[in-house]
């Protein structure tokens, strides 16, 4: 027994080297960019890649499999990657040059793809065939960079309030209006708010972002919006800089007010529960059109009407809704073009779309499938559509937005959860931007 | 009886200590052996020198058995490491065909970059906390379950346990166990009439939430290093202590502590290179954050290279960042320097 542990030892340290080197890169990318001969009577492949979400890849494979049955030349290799994982593998892709074909992209992050003439213009494309008057407005301001569309969208996405409605009950507080225009004030919710919260039972009166305090753009999704909300802007209207726009009076209003929800008024929890509003532990919360499959999903007990009720996002000085959410891009690698947007418009055109929807669920980036359901009409999707076409402001659309993401995301964070001071991180935020404004400048 | 280390020079351990490429590696197992036939090879010198040819046929296998693992350390670390290189003196966006050279122009932003300067400390901490703690939680678990006792066999394999979780795995559940409201952690001190500990939204304490984890992880891989250190030390050592009066304490101080010298070496400066890389637990466990407060050297990196796609200034970052453990590392192996053989 004893001398069977040097043994293991070295053992051990072979495993341990080894590993070492398997962290780094574990899964290089497959499958680039086609290869095959698009010749008469020849099958094109074509590689598309996109993260996963359960309900999207339903909707997917079903479209693939009508697209491969009416179109018998183009074949489509499908492959769905891990959420937190698909930025970064589509950019090892690109960085090695082998991309896929066609690549799902986040609205935002567009613009850097599209500088680095990563992805294609899809203008001609649609002036042909992609029925482009049918897309909503701040649909194709989101899409757009450099006066051209780069992306076909696949939805568009919002987010609005969501209450506890039989918490809001049992303190008598007045029920929220389901008309956009009449949106409460931030005062307003925070006033319910404090009513609402009862730390004895771990319950938080307003949860003012989908995730809580992630990693990802999740959070600066719905910061941005307090931003606009209270009259701030991000970046100069020509997108050069942020001085001057972002660490302006009305910015410092809407942290200030941030950082006491979470510090003064403890109304808002600093780390977010799995599950907090269907939990019951968040009287008020903010979330998109997904939410309401992912509740008949996992808590079917928890309904819609009686439970919980949705209405227009919170305002300041003005109603804003952040919008913006995945499309479809073809990569400048891809050596068929023209199959690739077959594909793309056959799953964002205006039939494709209808389908995107049934399934899916997601806010429709068309008019013409907002015409052709009655549901998105009605209560609760109703909220959604009319607050996106009336109060609708896309994320900017620049190749800094990596950089505005981040200085976002850590601002609300250093303000929310670290207490900082507004000003200071104000300051450390627009140094951020300008420096991401500035680097590109040299690449 | 045939010692330890006598077994540890069989083929598979050997090839398996090249394999981690650490030089002290073979030196923890192998080392009494190892010194002892060198010692005899100095005394025995062959009284003929063989012939030149012969040792020219030597030279040339032993290249050609270096030469499989040259070739892999070239094409897997030495080219990409000098791509690096080049890519750090260059304005290289990840996704880019095109750079423009930029001189020294990253590596002096880095300089003045508050968010790096702030990982670097924030890498710094973790290790100068991790190093003495782990090391010592280690060899303290080494010295209990050296000793044969019954259920010695659970012991070890419990201390040992976590080491076969996933980092990832362990890092999931450890984000669980600290939540502040309904976390286990907190549960139990709430019950206790202590104050919660909230590692994963209160930037003064969420580096040791980090560590924490980090330590509990890594603390049986450690121990069984040591253990592998404490058998190595002859018997009869001990033995002669005890004939001379010394006691349990004064036998950890003059035998076991000299003795265990390079094991030590071989533990702290693994220990401080794994500490000062730390990465997967922060990615998964606080995304850097609460408010900053975790983002260590490499998230900063994977951070610049990955989000923002400044590969260039990432990539002089990843080299500034290993020249210093470079040099840290060449400082231990001095200071570690043994005298003492048996």
């Amino acid at each position: 027994m004893k001398k069977k542990w040097p043994l293991a030892l070295g053992m051990l340290l072979a495993v341990g080297g080894l590993s070492a080197c398997g962290d780094s890169n574990g899964n290089q990318a497959e499958s680039g960019a086609s290869g095959s001969q698009s010749a008469d009577g020849e099958v094109v492949e074509l590689s598309f890649w996109r993260h996963d979400y359960a309900p999207e890849a339903e909707a997917l494979k079903k479209l693939i499999a009508s697209f491969e049955e009416s179109h018998k030349n183009i074949k489509i290799n499908f492959q769905m990657i891990p959420n937190d994982q698909y930025e970064t593998k589509i950019r090892t892709a690109l960085a090695g040059g082998n991309p896929p074909d066609i690549m799902a992209l986040d609205a935002p992050t567009l613009a850097s793809y599209a500088a680095q003439k990563a992805i294609i213009p899809l203008d001609d494309y649609f002036a042909k065939d992609g029925s482009k008057d049918d897309l909503l407005k701040p649909v194709i301001e989101g899409l757009t960079y450099d006066g051209k569309m780069y992306a076909a969208p696949n939805n568009e996405g919002t987010i609005v309030m969501f209450y506890n409605k039989k918490m809001f009950e049992e303190k008598g507080i007045p029920l929220p209006s389901k008309n956009v225009d009449e949106a409460w004030t931030w005062d307003q919710v925070l006033d319910a708010a404090k009513k609402l919260s009862d730390p004895a039972k771990g319950v938080y009166g307003w949860n003012p972002t989908p995730w809580g305090f992630v990693g990802h753009e999740g959070a600066p999704y719905s910061e941005m919006a307090f931003l606009w909300q209270a009259g701030a802007e991000i970046l100069s209207p020509d997108g050069k800089t942020a001085k001057g726009y972002l660490d302006s009076a009305e910015s410092k209003r809407a942290l200030t007010f941030w950082k006491g929800l979470f510090n003064t008024d403890k109304v808002s929890p600093k780390e977010l529960p799995q599950d907090a509003f269907w939990n019951g532990k968040v009287a008020i919360h903010v979330d998109g059109p997904f939410a309401f499959q992912y509740q008949e999903q996992n808590f079917p007990n928890f309904k819609l009407g009686e439970d919980y009720d949705v209405a227009p996002l919170w305002k300041d000085k003005k109603m804003i809704g952040t919008t913006g959410s995945w499309g479809m891009a073809i990569t400048s690698k891809s050596a068929h073009p023209d199959e690739a947007w077959e594909f793309v418009n056959w799953v964002t055109g205006v039939e494709g779309s209808k389908v995107w929807y049934q399934e899916t669920k997601n806010l429709p980036a068309r008019q013409s499938t907002f015409d052709a359901f009655d549901e998105l009409k009605a209560y609760p999707m109703n909220i959604y559509a009319e607050q996106l076409s009336k109060y609708g402001h896309p994320r900017p659309v620049t190749p800094a937005y990596p950089a505005i993401s981040e200085a976002i995301r850590q601002l609300f964070e250093d303000v929310g959860l670290g207490g900082a001071d507004v000003d200071e991180s104000l300051a450390k935020a627009v140094k951020k931007i300008e420096d991401g404004i500035a680097t590109l400048g040299k690449e | 009886m045939p010692t330890p280390a006598s077994s540890a020079r069989t083929p598979s351990s050997a090839i398996a200590a090249a394999a981690s490429s650490i030089p002290v590696a073979s030196s923890t197992a192998g080392s009494a052996d190892a010194s002892a036939s060198a010692n005899a090879a100095r005394s025995t010198k062959p009284s003929k020198r063989p012939s030149a040819s012969y040792e020219r046929q030597e030279a040339k296998a032993a290249l050609l058995f270096i030469l499989p693992a040259f070739a892999l350390l070239a094409v897997f670390i030495f080219y990409p490491m000098l791509q690096a290189l080049w890519i750090s003196f260059r304005h290289y966006n990840l996704i880019s065909s095109e750079s423009a050279f930029a001189g020294f122009g990253n590596y002096g932003k880095l300089l003045g970059d508050d968010t790096f300067l702030a990982s670097l400390r924030h890498s710094f901490y973790f290790t100068v906390v991790v190093l003495p703690v782990q090391t010592a939680i280690s060899l303290g678990l080494a010295l209990l379950i050296q000793h044969r006792f019954r259920g010695v066999g659970f012991f070890r394999t419990v201390y040992f346990l976590p080491v076969a979780v996933s980092f990832a795995i362990a890092s999931t559940i450890f984000r669980l166990i600290y939540n502040k409201d309904y976390g286990l952690l907190n549960i139990v001190l709430k019950g206790l009439g202590m104050p919660v500990l909230d590692f994963l939204s209160n930037p003064d304490i969420s580096m040791l939430g980090i560590i924490i984890l980090c330590i509990w992880r890594a603390m049986g891989f450690v121990m069984v290093i040591f253990l592998a250190g404490l058998n190595n030390i002859p018997d009869y050592l001990y033995e002669a202590a005890h004939v001379d009066g010394a006691g349990p304490l004064q036998r950890f101080y003059y035998v076991t502590v000299p003795l265990l010298k390079r094991t030590l070496a071989f533990v702290v400066i693994i220990t401080t290179m794994d500490a000062l890389k730390i990465f997967i637990p922060i990615y998964i466990t606080t995304s850097g954050g609460p408010a900053g407060s975790t983002s260590t050297v490499v998230h900063f990196i994977y951070e610049t290279a990955f989000k923002q796609m400044n590969m260039g200034y990432a990539a002089a970052a990843a080299f500034l960042f290993f020249l210093l453990v470079l040099a840290i590392s060449a400082v231990q192996l001095r200071l570690f320097r043994s005298d003492v053989e048996y």
